[in-house]
């Protein structure tokens, strides 16, 4: 089988002339249908960049990425609107709920968008939001439910549609450690029932131990890759804390 | 560095963001100074002999004026002072005293108000040229006006401007000492619940509007009237301005709220999105909305009764003046190539005791009728009157005020009346009152004094001021009228007013649009992030776009439809008044404000688009 997403060579440039930076170069990778892969490097590494040039929100200034038989670098625009509402879910580490609209609302929006009968869209509603354990609030407002509740309402949002490849961008961020811990207990089970394709940019060990694969990223290259294979969950964390201790010195910027 | 080279240098370097706010005031000024320049111009006052009505319908504007530019003005600096609270924190945070922001700003906003008033100053006196030229066109007058510089005018816009000023600095002063650090925290991240609507203010809002309309319509001679007397206008405008008021706040919000629970219309795209947006804008906007939808209302009826008075004007001298020169006494030379037709009428004058009143008529003869008739090309049925019938010409004819005259009795005969004429035939100062047309025979036996009347008419009236003129200094003729004389001297009384209202008219209207600009702008400054959450979930510009377009078009078009809908309802009852048909006019002159107000949407949603693009791009 082919694989869902296929990076290659990707650089980013920023700026012009003389004052140019690279935040990417050279980067090539594959992610398989129902991978978690998650995405790890110290500040200023160029994660979020590669988040933003494979979700489309920000476009790379050489490479080509393909996802199924797309070359979303060479889409512009609209074509690139479309795509992410067609195949792309999208977790902020800041939410990014909608305040006037209720908790329902914000997880119909993006099937409103792609213009489904309302019927189907309630089906997938509940059904969403009974996986997230969010439906005794459907009906309030974001400033009614705490930060966690909040983040379950995004991943809901972003899962709703069906999505071939979810981008979440430390999502485990802004939230305390149990909320934490059930969020990505909720998006790893998705993962392992539901096949969703999961990639994940974190700071945090513990968060990146969920997934099923890390590559570590640093000066805008790969470094390294990890497989997390047969290991349990915390032994591959003692794998991560390892590996970020040997990437330098400055491992507390990383944790 | 003093503070003021900060001041400086601050303004310096936001020339950007301070454009919009700077750009406001010098508009306001040079609209004032304009103004003020053509209420001091000696030329205006001394143009019309009206001047002492015309001086204080200039005082009465400018007073309306003053205050329109001082909310304009209020309104522009606090969106600016929203912009600059982040600074303003900051400074805060970095430990600068209050006390010490406040005059930076303080000393801030008064460099930009005067430099503004320089600058509007200036550019107002060319404005003013252009306009006083204009204005003496619209008169119809061709007189060369020097460039009048009027240091009362200066005088005056300065006082005004630095009392504008002194208060907006003020506010400022306050904004900063009411201001409290945590709010830069949890600034507007507070939630608000989803306003909804009571049936019952909407039932009430429904009520209120239709009554007012209904008393608009009353007849003057109604009951309503009887009851309400001369609090009627009043009655009518506060029910008019609290049904907008409530069907701002309610009804629309009721509609709204209706079609948000439809799971049909509102699961489809970003309807859910355009229906909770507009719910909180026009809500929290109700009271802006009501002042708008009233602003338009003042200036669609005011602007469309002026013009409407300005457009009857011809209809008025022809039908008051129908003849190009009318005058008694004999034939005079006139170049026989303009001169369409050249009658001369005999007519008699006669006096009639009827029951109370003692009537005076001008009588002339059936031939004479059918002459002047065929001139002024009325278009009749024949007329056929024997010996003992007449016809009568009554311009000022009115159903309800005229009273009835059955029938006429002279030479020992009573003549019926057969056939009323609404027309006048002839000038009416020249020969005043009611005529009426009796048998060529009856003519001849009517004992009475004959005089002798001559009636012209010329291609292109309007071009014969000097003929005119020439015709009325020579003594042979008496009692003489003109047409083209009675046109000047209408156009230039409803020329200054056509001038004063559409002047005003602009203010009002570009005031309006600046106001929801503003709105706009700050709702779009606040709405940026949902935006970028939008772009990010995959919806496209171009959708993006569709749902500003709404959301702005809604704001726009509801007190607009509101305005219109008062001001024809005013109108309407406006022409019955005073029996004019101003349909014409008025479906012009709101045209022409439909024209502009839609031209702000435009620039308001370019504003927008740009304010949150931006952002999506900048979201990167």
């Amino acid at each position: 089988m082919e694989s869902l997403l296929q990076v290659k060579n990707v650089e980013k440039v920023f700026g012009k002339g003389a004052n140019t930076f690279k935040a990417l170069e050279d980067i090539s990778f594959t992610i398989d249908h129902g991978e978690f892969v998650g995405i790890m490097g110290p500040s200023g590494a160029g994660k979020s960049t590669l988040l933003h040039v494979l979700a489309t929100i920000d476009t790379p200034s050489k490479g080509d990425i393909y996802i199924e038989n797309d070359n979303i670098a060479k889409m512009k625009g609209d074509q690139l609107a479309d795509f992410r509402r067609d195949h792309l879910g999208f977790i902020f580490q800041d939410y990014n709920l909608l305040d006037s609209l209720t908790v329902r609302e914000n997880i119909v929006l993006p099937l409103a968008i792609a213009k489904l009968p309302p019927k189907e869209i309630d089906v997938k509603v509940n059904s969403m939001a009974k996986a997230f354990g969010i439906e005794t609030i459907l009906d309030k407002y974001p400033y009614q439910i705490s930060g966690g509740q909040k983040q379950r309402t995004a991943s809901c949002r972003a899962l709703v549609s069906n999505p071939k490849l979810i981008f979440a961008d430390e999502p485990t961020g802004a939230l305390d450690s149990k909320s934490a811990t059930d969020l990505l207990k909720a998006l790893s089970s998705l993962n392992e029932d539901q096949d969703a394709t999961i990639m994940m940019v974190t700071h945090d060990a513990f968060a990146a131990s969920f997934c099923r694969r890390i590559l570590f990223i640093s000066d805008g290259r790969l470094s390294r890759e990890m497989i997390r294979a047969t290991h349990s969950r915390k032994e591959f964390y003692q794998m991560i804390l390892d590996e970020l201790a040997q990437l330098g010195g400055d491992g507390h910027d990383t944790v | 560095m003093t503070l003021f080279n900060l001041a400086l240098k601050n303004i310096r370097r936001n020339v950007k963001s301070y454009g919009l706010y700077i750009g406001s005031t010098i508009f306001s000024i040079i609209i004032f100074f304009t103004f003020a320049t053509l209420k001091h111009s000696g030329d205006i006052s001394g143009l019309a002999e009206t001047s002492k009505q015309i001086s204080g319908i200039m005082s009465a504007s400018a007073f309306v004026l003053i205050i329109f530019v001082a909310i304009f003005i209020l309104y522009s600096n606090s969106f600016f002072m929203r912009k600059r609270k982040k600074e303003v924190a900051l400074y805060a945070l970095m430990g600068v005293r209050k006390q010490k922001t406040a005059f930076l700003l303080f000393f801030e906003n008064m460099v930009i108000g005067i430099v503004s008033l320089i600058v509007g100053v200036v550019l107002g006196f060319f404005l003013s040229q252009l306009l006083l030229s204009l204005l003496l066109k619209l008169m119809g007058l061709n007189i060369e006006i020097g460039l009048a510089f009027s240091p009362n005018a200066v005088v005056e816009t300065i006082i005004v401007f630095l009392i504008i000023f002194l208060f907006t600095s003020l506010q400022g002063y306050r904004v900063i000492y009411r201001f409290k650090l945590i709010d830069l925290f949890h600034a507007s991240k507070k939630g608000e619940e989803l306003p909804k609507a009571r049936i019952i203010s909407v039932i009430l809002g429904l009520a209120t509007l239709v009554t007012a309309y209904w008393l608009a319509l009353q007849d003057l001679t109604s009951e309503v009237w009887k009851i309400l007397g001369i609090s009627m206008p009043i009655v009518i405008i506060a029910l008019t301005v609290l049904g907008t008021y409530l069907i701002f706040n309610s009804v629309l919000v009721y509609v709204l709220h209706m079609l948000k629970k439809r799971k049909f219309w509102a699961w489809k795209g970003l309807n859910l999105m355009t229906a909770s947006q507009l719910l909180y804008r026009i809500r929290g906007n109700a009271k802006t909305l009501t002042i708008i939808a009233t602003l338009s209302a003042t200036t669609i009826t005011a602007g469309g009764a002026v013009f409407g008075l300005y457009y009857d004007t011809e209809k008025n001298v022809e039908q008051t003046t129908p003849f190009s020169f009318m005058w008694e006494g004999q034939e005079e030379d006139i170049d026989d190539s303009i001169v369409k037709e050249s009658i001369r009428v005999d007519t008699k004058s006669i006096r009639i005791n009827s029951e109370q009143m003692e009537r005076e008529y001008t009588v002339i003869d059936h031939s004479a009728f059918e002459k002047l008739a065929e001139a002024l090309e009325w278009d009749i049925d024949s007329l056929n009157i024997t010996e003992d019938e007449v016809a009568m010409i009554e311009p000022f004819y009115n159903e309800q005020w005229t009273e009835d005259v059955k029938e006429i009795s002279f030479n020992n005969v009573d003549h019926e009346v057969v056939q009323i004429y609404e027309e006048s035939i002839f000038n009416l100062s020249t020969v005043p009152g009611t005529v009426i047309v009796v048998h060529d025979e009856a003519y001849i036996d009517l004992n009475a004094e004959e005089s002798t009347y001559q009636a012209v008419n010329v291609e292109n009236y309007k071009e014969h001021l000097d003929l005119s003129q020439e015709l009325e200094a020579k003594s042979s003729t008496v009692d003489f009228s003109s047409a083209v004389q009675d046109y000047q001297d209408s156009l230039e009384g409803t020329g200054i007013m056509l001038f004063v209202g559409s002047f005003l008219g602009l203010v009002f209207l570009v005031a309006t649009g600046s106001i929801i600009f503003f709105k706009m702008m700050t709702e779009a400054e606040d709405d940026k992030d949902k935006y970028s959450i939008l772009y990010k979930i995959g919806v496209s510009k171009k959708e993006i776009k569709r749902t500003i377009r709404y959301q702005v078009g809604l704001i726009f078009i509801a007190p607009l439809i509101l305005g219109l809908l008062h001001g024809t309802v005013a109108l309407i009852a406006f022409s019955s008044l005073f029996q004019m048909d101003l349909l014409v006019p008025i479906i012009i002159w709101m045209s022409a404000y439909v024209l502009i107000y839609i031209s702000y949407y435009f620039i308001t949603i370019r504003g927008f688009h740009k304010t949150i693009l931006y952002k999506i791009q900048e979201g990167n």
